[in-house]
């Protein structure tokens, strides 16, 4: 058993199990987060990330151990944990402003009240000027910033994202890093965002949990420590930045080496 | 080629080929390749529309036997695609529902309903509501497939994406499923009228003393050739004009779908 955190837990994991019909993917994982706390999750493609997220969101249900949102068990999905994804799964028969303001809708809120939501998120993530477009009218990273203003609409306390920028180019990528760091401190939300990309894990993260591969048990967890802001861009070349890539990478391939026909 | 340039050509075109089919009947006609009763001119053809335009048919007047047709599958068909969207929906959406209508609709699918007809005119005789119930059944099973197929074609991720923002298993329904349903249901209502018209004219043949179906079977009677063409051209004009009008819409409402 592995325990990770803070004393003001947000989300607590104790023994978590996972098992699709007999294959275990999640096995005694317990960690915890803080709120506000900006968390990346790394590890080796198919060691359960995407499951971690979707047991949280409540997509999923733990086959054993506990997972409890403030103090809850989870039961099933809600606006507080609002879902980010690497589709960006936006509703295509509705504007941009629509998408964004969809919270807003599933709780009856006036028409004024959800332009002025549309509005003022567009603007957060710059997409003011397109609040009437439609997503097919938007390049992927401005679909990105939809899914991310859409779930910021909802007011989560959790912001999960599943490599939310994988499918952008490199520029892009970079700036939505810089903007999303721009917002977790404007917003004081806590993000867990998972990522196959160590540079992008350490340059948003305030902490990074390493997950184990399939065969292994192992959670390593790593502090990131940059220097405020956290957007800059020069902190992609501070001397912290560098280390830490370089301890993730060497342990990321260690823990490659374990499996067979690697 | 620009799209404007392509537009043009492709109306162009649109149009020069039922003009030039309209010519071959023309000139076809006009040098006795064929007499009246096997192929009437496009003159005749005319001329026998202005005249049940103006004198009627069989004792009754162009607009009854016209409206006689379109209120058949005006209202066969506006209930097999209310009945089929809400069905094609919910089975789509529960398993256990699509196991209630599984097997009755699969039985009845490959029927031709040409062959259902006997039986409903056993069962409700010879007059409207055989005609309207036949013109339905095929209808909704169209409309319901359709529909079903769009609901199966939902992205799990939108759905999720709904619940994970707030949606009530309801809301879910109206702002993702049926929205991410309705270019198949476009499509569904568009097959729909097709096929729905062609079973209006086989259920006019049967019986009865109006309709598009009945001008054609009765004019067949007597070698009115000219006035089966009446009947004929009408019908392929009026599927026509409900097929473009149906796309019109349906490229308006669903003017995301196809789009990457
Ligand atoms: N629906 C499913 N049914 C059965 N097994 C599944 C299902 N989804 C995922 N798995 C299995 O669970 C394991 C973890 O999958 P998961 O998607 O969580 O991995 P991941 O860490 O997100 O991988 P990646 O980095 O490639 O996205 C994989 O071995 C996968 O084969
Ligand atoms: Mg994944």
């Amino acid at each position: 058993m592995h325990r990770y955190g803070s004393p003001v837990p947000i989300l607590t994991a104790n023994r978590l199990c996972f098992r699709y019909q007999d294959q275990p993917v999640l096995s005694d994982a317990s960690f915890s987060l803080e709120a506000g706390e900006f968390v990346c999750l790394l590890g080796p493609s198919g060691c359960g990330k995407t499951t971690l997220l979707n047991l949280i969101a409540g997509f999923l249900m733990p086959s054993d151990g506990e997972l409890a949102f403030e103090g809850r068990p989870i039961t099933g999905p809600g606006p507080d944990r609002a879902v980010v994804f690497q589709s960006g799964a936006l509703f295509d028969w509705m504007t941009v402003e629509e998408n964004i303001a969809f919270n807003l809708t599933c709780r009856k809120r006036p028409l004024a009240e959800r332009r002025e939501m549309g509005t003022r998120m567009a603007r957060l993530v710059g997409l003011q000027g397109f609040e009437r477009h439609y997503p097919y009218q938007l390049s992927g990273g401005m679909k990105q910033r939809v899914g991310v203003a859409r779930v910021l609409a909802a007011g989560p306390r959790i912001m999960l994202m599943d490599e939310p920028f994988a499918a952008v180019d490199v520029q892009t990528r970079e700036t939505l890093q810089e903007e999303l760091l721009r917002i977790h401190a404007a917003t004081g939300c806590t993000i867990v965002f998972v990522t196959h990309s160590i540079e992008e894990a350490v340059f948003l993260a305030d902490r990074i949990l390493v997950l184990p591969s399939q065969k292994g048990t192992d959670w390593k967890e790593h502090r990131v420590d940059l220097p405020a802001p956290r957007w800059a861009a020069e902190n992609r070349l501070h001397p912290s930045f560098v280390a830490m890539r370089e301890t993730i990478y060497r342990e990321l391939r260690k823990g490659l080496a374990d499996v067979p026909g690697h | 080629m620009s799209p404007g340039t392509e537009r043009r050509l492709y109306w162009t075109i649109a149009i020069a080929s039922p003009l030039a089919i309209l010519a071959l009947w023309y000139v076809g006609t006009a040098h006795g390749f064929a007499t009246p009763v096997i192929l009437p001119s496009p003159g005749t053809v005319i001329g026998a529309f202005v005249d049940i335009l103006r004198n009627g048919y069989s004792g009754g007047s162009f607009l009854s036997h016209l409206w006689a047709s379109v209120q058949r599958i005006l209202v066969a068909y506006s209930v097999a695609v209310v009945l089929g969207i809400v069905l094609g929906l919910l089975r789509g959406r529960y398993r256990l529902v699509d196991a209630v209508f599984l097997v009755p609709a699969e039985v009845l699918r490959p029927i031709p309903p040409l062959g259902i007809i006997p039986l409903l005119i056993l069962w409700f005789g010879i007059g409207e509501l055989s005609k309207m119930l036949v013109i339905f059944l095929s209808v909704f099973l169209i409309v319901m497939l359709n529909t079903q197929a769009g609901v199966r074609s939902v992205r799990p991720d939108s759905i999720r994406a709904a619940l994970s923002l707030g949606a009530s298993p309801f809301q879910v329904f109206r702002y993702v499923i049926f929205p991410s349903a309705l270019p198949h249901i476009m499509t569904g209502l568009r097959i729909g009228i097709g096929t729905g018209l062609t079973i209006l004219v086989a259920a006019e043949l049967l019986g009865g003393d109006r309709g598009l179906g009945f001008i054609i079977l009765d004019a067949s009677n007597f070698f009115r050739t000219k006035d089966v063409f009446v009947g004929i051209v009408l019908i392929g004009l009026l599927g026509l004009a409900c097929d473009r009008g149906l796309q019109w819409i349906s490229r308006r409402l669903v003017h995301w779908d196809g789009k990457p």
